[in-house]
């Protein structure tokens, strides 16, 4: 297993912790603001927000727990960048889509959405050095060697 | 054709500059990140446990960048 895997873990844990945190906050906020499209901003906004952080984290998990494929080889990069790709995508869908939306508190979502990432920056900068990570890694051999017995 | 002229015979949405400029830093960064991971795990392949998460540090404060770039479509469009 390689030893990054308990930091992205981590990171992924405390990050839904801290965004689940920010949408009771913005929640509250936007709800005094702007009532009920202010409420509904605020989930959307941090759900955006946390949702495409946690694939950076999760598809680099995926990619690395993945046995089939060793690490740095093209398969992880095509996971790992592939799932950025794929992520700005469908960011940039969802921005035009709820851009003008009705409900869409323009704001009350932005000021979530920089809350949640600037949030997440700080929980992974934590997380990453607190995290007691061996600097050497166990190779993965291909074949396992046999023990011989005489 | 004189500067002027030029800039006004622009058309469309402005915020479409932006939304370049919001994408290209980070691609850029993105890029450096990841090339640099590979030739790091290249030299040295027992630190890649460390040089994952490294990367994943950087990647992350680089695409935070891209996502607040784009995420200013709300507050610039209303």
């Amino acid at each position: 297993m390689n030893s990054a895997t308990i930091v992205l873990k981590r990171s992924l844990i405390y990050g839904a912790l801290l965004a689940l945190a920010i949408a009771v906050v913005g929640g509250v906020i936007g709800g005094l603001v702007a009532g009920g499209n202010g409420v509904l901003s605020a989930l959307v906004g941090t759900a955006m927000a946390a949702v495409f952080l946690g694939i950076t984290s999760g598809s680099i998990l995926l990619a690395t727990r993945s046995r089939r494929y060793e690490a740095f080889s093209p398969a992880f990069f095509a996971i790992v960048l592939g799932g950025w790709v794929l992520k700005f995508v469908m960011f940039l869908a969802l921005v035009f889509l709820t851009g003008r939306a009705p409900w869409v508190q323009p704001h009350v979502l932005f000021f979530c959405i920089l809350a949640a990432v600037v949030g997440s920056l700080l929980v992974d900068v934590i997380v990453v050095a607190r995290t007691r990570q061996p600097y050497i890694d166990e190779p993965r051999s291909a074949v396992t060697p046999e023990r011989s017995d005489s | 054709m004189d500067a002027t002229s030029i800039v006004a015979a622009i058309n469309g949405n402005i915020a479409t500059v932006g939304y370049g400029l919001a994408a290209i830093g980070p691609a850029i960064g993105v890029g450096i990140v990841v090339g640099k991971t590979i030739e790091s795990v290249a030299r040295q392949p027992e630190l890649q446990g460390r040089l994952t998460t490294l990367m994943y540090i950087g990647i992350a404060f680089t695409e935070a960048l891209a996502l607040i770039g784009i995420a200013t479509y709300y507050i610039f469009t209303n």
